[in-house]
């Protein structure tokens, strides 16, 4: 039997008789100068090393074959090394992948399913370059060496090879004179030859790092041995060979054999080496150049485990204090060498942080009288390429300014300041949402990281800015929001309050008529405005505008006149203007002025329409409203660009949903639910206006209150919502990939008809509960205290009335008996007292306010009441729906009693309070669908899907 | 002892008897009856040395003493160096009467980069103590193992007594076979007492230490309890340990529970010095380099925010310039993360400092840019050309700011109120 320990016998046994003279990749004709084995250089008798330079380490003549080449680091690394290197990996390896490729600049890698069919294919390599597994290292390392005669090098890249493995590669490749690189590091460059085999030293641009000179570098570490190299030519060194030796506890190319080579390399005149804690492979070493040591790792005295590099655990004689005093020794220095103790001989220095090196290796070989070999290639200092701080709250010291980067860096990084807004990655997604989550143990949602119980403390015209900007207004901001909500609201002789009217007379519901109206809000109804918007963004971003309320003296020489200039330039102009004047525009310009309010893109807007001796447009004070209201989040990269250009349309929407939900008979030509639209513009609040749609006056203090909590609350509960489906999934069938092409009133479309009597309709349940317990006993007013009225004795009435029906209906088989609306949400079952923090946090806002409600107090003795009398086992909860019902019952029982309203408008009340809430949140779910979202995210897979019959 | 003997008995080596903490008064008082005196030893996970020299060796010859020594060593605590140890439960091991107490260890030594023997007839004592000419240290053959000429010629190398050369070349290989089939990276018997037996002597394991490889699975094959585990990991050096793949370090160390600065380091160089000059501020020493992919480096960004960011005033990233480790997926990783943990927590005011280098640099920074700017924290990046060791001053700089007075700076800027 042929001994498995001769390789060449064994290549024969394999078949691999026929070893032809193969070329490289750049057609030249390999051959290996020391290919034939060798019994290994006599300065070490003990064992084998076939390198005797350093220029030996990484040659052009070195053959390379990649095993495991289509791994994923190997996949991207091979490549670039490939270039490099002129060419010099001739096949790779990838069980069950033979006859595929891995492509490079230099033309495909051939891959095979084993080293043996490389051979037989004709491939002649000396080198072996380990990406396998580290279970599978070993005998890929063995199976290597064994049927290659011809191979001298194996560089093993893998991290974690197991020691009992680490120990065998080690025996068998001394028994067949091969050395071998790592594990667990980057392999070697060397910067002359312009090679570097097993690895990625220097990245995906070698060039960058590994530049010629005379120091050569080994490195525990991968990272740092580039790193290093970079940090020399700070001060003027070059490189010839970067050897990362790996760090585990074999390091099979170590220190001394390193140190052999570099004395027999002439290149090299002076070696870096930068050494972690434990294990003796430098002790022992005489160095006949100078050397620079960096030795790292004090603080690992302190671990108790490995971290970091698994032979950098040390006992007491090799730790980092020891290290550092064997090379102390070694150079005759007493101390560390640091820029402020610059302590060094001619035989070289020991520095412990790797920012010393260049100036440690400066000052040995001016000892050594020895000049750099080129010009300082950038300098160690702090270079901030970055940076945001939100406003100046740094000390200056700390306060370091961005600068402009090294190339090629500086231009990618123009790029990124250029770029306006975020582009959020694009993901499926289904079921998720950028926009809001709802905390499935407390069932408080966040929108955009708000509190849903903050959300409900705000207006509603702040909530809807938020929901796209996804911060809310200062003052100024808010009035001119109110400006624009409230100067589309009226809907006189439009299709769309003809088709709401007609959905309503169809006996559709609140939502479906709603529905209807807003379909008619198509594209191209706020196309002008939005491309209105895309021509001040551009203008203004050009030039350089960083606050928009901000008046001309204010904002750091902000030149209006030179927007105007070349506004006038450019033809898209007319977007923003007219010839005939603009009823519209004239209504709004005056609403800000009676508001106070400013913006530089209003008064962009009036310059250029006198120099051009034009109208403003509607649409363009639109235009302006939005870009004002983004401008901040788009500049802090928080917002896309797309909602900028979408939110004219998403305010249209937000104005006609008011519009229409109101009866036909209340708009008129000027006016909306008997208010002048001028004075809405100029003077109302959109949530005085919301609150006008749907009880027909404006609120007093306390109603406004409780109206803007109402809509506060029922803002989002999160993308699981079947509201919140309905939404998304209309963007996601419309394509948000292109996003041009999603329409959002459709998606307000989705959501509306992914509402109904079940949603908003369970307030209406409770309404109508507590209408059936207070209609006949007198109620004048639910919000004084002195009613009269033993709220407990109520409560306990019903308990024993509901637990008789409960008994009965059982008895009588009926398990589908009728539920007390608005208690027991399922979330919170199972404790002795239930509270729900929604419910809890609302009216303790209320009681803050002295602000009664006897309903909301008589929900309270209700769940006590079922536990007394046994309906329940514990204290229900009282949730968030019937927090809905008991305020807006509260703001409609004196017009329901005197008979203003009927029970059937309380409905329409409860279910279009909702729909006003909910916008906010859909606004918020559409556009970061849209921004966020792929193409048909939303489908179920038709595995998860069931069938049933 | 306690788990030693069981793992010795693997391999047919003799040990001490051993009873454990839960040995009741007869089975103490048969131990005496058999060998004359019990050894009470407190049981410190993963072998903590030099417990005779600490007064933490009972000895009894009664079953009344040895239930005294049971009770002052149970919960004992013990300090090497900066270390403390805390005992759980005892031991009962019989006494062995012995002429020669011997040192074994097997591990891999790199002044010879093979497994080595260490071996003396000195032993019982810290082997530091002993002179270099009392110790053999022979590598052998890792192929074939150690093998009985080899402890014979150890043994003779230091003119050990004959009497002890036979039984120890029949009995030490099997040593062998447990550290090389378990995946063990040490072992250590320290004594092996030689006891007369039959008129020979036989040697006796009666102290046991030994370490396993973690980057081997064969030791699990022993299925040993995880509570065995000599390190005490925390919950959250456990949490990242589960990620341990073979692509991507996943390496971290809790260096102060109480730092404020978390780093999250990429390569084994960069680990060493930034833990080293950030000092106590660390929370954690760090090693994520090795080009993790996208989803291992989002579960280790989550697992870190999730045990360190409310603590932290500066989260800090850092790296050298990569050689492979693709900075887009690593940033976009950790800041996804970042961003869900603001959405699962809320926010919480840190500070961001990044240091980096390396494929994809400016694409990965401009993704952490857009994060931070959309979640509102104040951030500096620097380049690959700004020294590490600068970046890492700059950060314990800002942490001393954020210290006084720059975190309710940054908490009111982030709009943070109410704890969310």
């Amino acid at each position: 039997m042929a001994d498995p320990l001769l390789p060449k016998k064994w290549a024969l046994k394999m078949g691999i008789k026929n070893l032809k003279s193969s070329m490289n990749m750049t057609g030249e004709n390999v051959s290996f100068p020391d290919a034939a084995r060798h019994a290994g250089i006599a300065a070490f008798p003990h064992y084998f090393v076939g390198i005797n330079s350093l220029a030996e380490l990484a040659t052009t003549s070195d053959r390379v074959c990649v095993l495991n080449i289509l791994g994923n680091e190997s996949k991207s690394v091979t490549p670039t090394s490939h270039v490099y290197s002129a060419g010099n990996v001739v096949c790779g390896t990838m069980p069950g992948r033979s006859g595929s490729v891995l492509k490079t600049e230099l033309g495909d890698i051939p891959v095979y399913n084993s080293v043996v069919e490389a051979l037989q294919a004709g491939h002649r390599f000396n080198v072996a370059v380990v990406y396998v597994p580290p279970a599978g290292v070993k005998d890929a390392v063995i199976e290597a060496v064994r049927v290659n005669p011809e191979l001298t090098k194996v560089i093993i890249l893998t991290e974690k090879v197991p020691l009992s493995d680490a120990r065998i590669i080690r025996h068998y490749c001394q028994q067949q004179q091969v050395d071998v690189f790592g594990g667990n590091c980057l392999g070697i460059a060397d910067a002359h030859h312009h090679v570097r085999i097993g690895g990625a030293l220097g990245g995906s641009h070698p060039e960058e790092s590994l530049i010629p000179g005379s120091i050569a570098i080994y490195s525990n570490s991968g990272n740092f041995t580039t790193t290093i190299a970079v940090y020399l030519s700070t001060a003027g060194w070059g490189t010839t060979v970067s050897l990362s030796s790996g760090k585990d506890v074999y390091i099979h190319f170590a220190a001394a054999e390193f140190s052999h080579a570099f004395h027999n390399d002439d290149r090299s005149k002076a070696a870096i080496m930068y050494i972690e804690p434990g294990g003796y492979y430098e002790q022992d070493l005489v160095f006949q150049k100078p050397v620079v040591a960096c030795i790292v790792g004090r603080w690992k005295d302190r671990l108790t485990k490995a971290c970091g590099h698994a032979g950098a655990i040390a006992g007491s004689g090799d730790n980092a204090a020891a290290k550092e005093q064997w090379f102390m020794q070694k150079f005759g220095v007493d101390r560390i060498f640091t820029a402020d103790h610059p302590v060094c001989s001619a035989r070289g220095a020991v520095v412990t942080n790797i920012a010393d090196i260049p100036l440690a290796m400066t000052a040995v070989m001016a000892l050594n009288n020895e000049a750099p070999d080129f010009e300082k290639k950038g300098d160690l200092s702090m270079k901030c390429w970055l940076a945001d701080d939100l406003g100046d709250i740094l000390p200056a010291e700390l306060n370091i300014q961005p600068v402009k980067a090294v190339a090629p860096y500086d231009e990618q990084i123009k790029l990124v300041n250029e770029q306006i807004g975020v582009i959020f990655p694009r993901q499926s997604m289904k079921d998720a949402s950028g926009a809001s989550m709802m905390d499935p143990v407390t069932q408080i949602t966040r929108l955009f990281g708000i509190s849903i119980l903050d959300v409900a403390t705000h207006t509603y015209e702040d909530n809807l800015v938020m929901s796209l900007v996804r911060e809310y207004p200062d003052e100024n901001s808010r009035a001119l929001a109110n400006v624009l909500l409230n100067a589309y609201v009226n809907l006189h002789n439009t299709p769309m309050l003809t088709a709401a009217f007609a959905a309503r007379q169809a006996g559709n519901s609140p939502n479906t008529a709603l529905c209807a109206a807003l379909s008619i809000i198509g594209p191209d109804m706020a196309a002008r405005a939005s491309r209105g918007t895309r021509l001040l963004l551009e203008l203004f971003h050009q030039h350089g505008l960083s606050d928009p309320a901000a008046d001309e003296s204010g904002d750091n020489g902000f030149d209006l006149h030179a927007v105007v200039k070349q506004a006038i330039m450019d033809k898209r102009r007319e977007l923003l203007l007219t010839d005939d004047g603009d009823e519209l525009a004239t209504i709004m310009l005056s609403g800000i002025v009676s508001r106070n309010a400013d913006t530089v893109f209003i008064r962009f807007l009036q310059l250029l329409a006198s120099e051009t001796r034009q109208y403003v447009a509607a649409d363009a004070v639109v235009a302006a409203i939005c870009c004002h209201l983004a401008w901040k989040p788009l500049l802090h990269k928080r917002l896309s660009v797309t909602t900028l250009y979408n939110m004219p349309w998403h305010f249209r929407i937000f104005s006609a949903a008011l519009g229409a939900s109101a009866r036909e008979d209340r708009h008129t030509d000027t006016a909306f639910g008997g208010i002048e639209i001028a004075t809405l513009v100029k003077e109302w609040s959109y949530t005085d206006t919301a609150y006008l749609a749907l009880l027909t006056k404006k609120p007093g203090v306390e109603d406004r209150f409780a109206f803007s909590i109402l809509l506060g609350l029922v803002a989002s509960n999160g993308p699981g919502t079947i509201s919140a489906q309905g939404a998304k999934g209309a963007v996601s069938a419309d394509g948000p990939e292109v996003p041009e092409r999603v329409q959002i009133n459709k998606a307000y479309a989705g959501f509306l008809s992914h509402t109904g009597y079940a949603h908003g309709g369970n307030g209406y349940e409770a309404m109508r509960f507590l209408i059936s317990r207070f209609r006949d006993i007198g109620l004048a007013d639910p919000g004084d205290p002195d009613h009269g009225i033993d709220l407990a004795e109520l409560a306990a009435d019903y308990a024993r009335e509901y637990k008789s029906y409960k008994t009965q209906a059982k008895a009588a088989g009926n398990l589908s008996y009728e539920k007390i609306p608005c208690i027991n949400h399922p979330v919170f079952k199972g404790k002795d007292v239930n509270y729900d923090p929604r419910e809890v946090y609302v009216h303790d806002l209320f009681r803050a306010r002295n602000s009664y409600n006897i309903f909301h107090e008589f929900y309270h003795e209700l769940v006590k009441a079922l536990a007394s009398y046994g309906v329940s086992p514990n204290v229900y909860c009282v949730n968030i729906d019937a927090v809905i019902a008991v305020i807006l019952l509260k703001m409609l029982w004196r017009p329901f009693v005197d008979r203003e309203i009927t029970e059937q408008f309380l409905e329409y009340g409860a279910f279009t309070t909702f729909v006003y809430g909910r916008l906010v949140g859909e606004a918020a779910e559409i556009e970061d669908h849209t921004t966020r979202g792929r193409n048909m995210d939303t489908r179920t897979p038709a595995s998860k899907c069931q069938a049933v019959s | 002892m306690l788990w030693g003997s069981k793992l010795l008995n693997y391999v047919g080596f003799p040990t001490s008897e051993v009873l454990g903490p839960e040995a009741t008064s007869e089975q103490i008082k048969a131990l005496l009856d058999r060998y004359g005196q019990v050894l009470v030893k407190p049981n410190f996970k993963g072998g903590v040395g030099k417990k005779g020299k600490a007064g933490l060796i009972g000895f009894a010859s009664d079953v009344a003493t040895a239930m005294q020594e049971k009770e002052r060593l149970y919960f004992v605590e013990h300090h090497v160096g900066r270390n403390r140890t805390k005992a759980e439960g005892v031991t009962f091991e019989s006494a062995i009467p012995a002429k020669y107490e011997i040192y074994v260890s097997i591990s891999d030594d790199t002044r010879f980069r093979a497994p080595t023997l260490t071996i003396t007839h000195h032993g019982g004592v810290d082997i530091e103590e002993l002179s270099k000419d009392q110790i053999a240290t022979i590598p052998y053959d890792a192929l074939t193992g150690f093998k009985g000429f080899v402890v014979a010629n150890a043994l003779d190398s230091i003119n050990a007594p004959n009497e002890i050369i036979s039984p120890l070349v029949q009995n030490l290989p099997k040593l062998w076979d447990l550290f090389n089939n378990y995946g063990m990276s040490t072992l250590e018997l320290n004594p092996i007492r030689m006891m007369p037996k039959n008129g020979r002597l036989m040697p006796i394991a009666c102290d046991f230490k030994c370490a396993f490889d973690t980057d081997d699975p064969s030791w699990k094959r022993l299925e040993l309890p995880a509570s065995l585990d000599s390190s005490g990991y925390s919950d959250f050096e456990i949490e990242i340990n589960e990620l341990r793949t073979y692509q991507g370090q996943s390496d971290v160390f809790v260096t102060n529970e109480q730092g404020t600065v978390t780093a999250m380091t990429f390569g084994g160089g960069a680990n060493a010095l930034v833990t080293e000059l950030l000092g106590e501020a660390g929370t954690i020493s760090s090693d994520f380099g090795g080009n993790p992919p996208y989803e291992k480096m989002y579960e280790i960004s989550r697992i870190v925010y999730k045990h360190w960011l409310a603590q932290s005033n500066v989260l800090f990233i850092i790296g050298g310039k990569a050689n492979n480790t693709d900075i887009y997926t690593t940033m976009r990783a950790m800041g996804d993360a970042l961003r869900d943990y603001f959405n699962q927590h809320g926010p919480v005011p840190v500070y961001v400092v990044v240091g980096r280098g390396g494929p994809n640099l400016v694409r990965g920074m401009a993704y952490l840019k857009d994060i931070l700017d959309a979640l509102g924290i104040p951030f500096r990046m620097f380049g690959h050309d700004s020294s590490m060791s600068g970046v890492v001053n700059y950060v314990k700089a800002i942490d001393d700011w954020m210290q006084a007075d720059g975190r309710s700076i940054v908490t009111q800027k982030m709009g943070i109120k109410n704890g969310h």
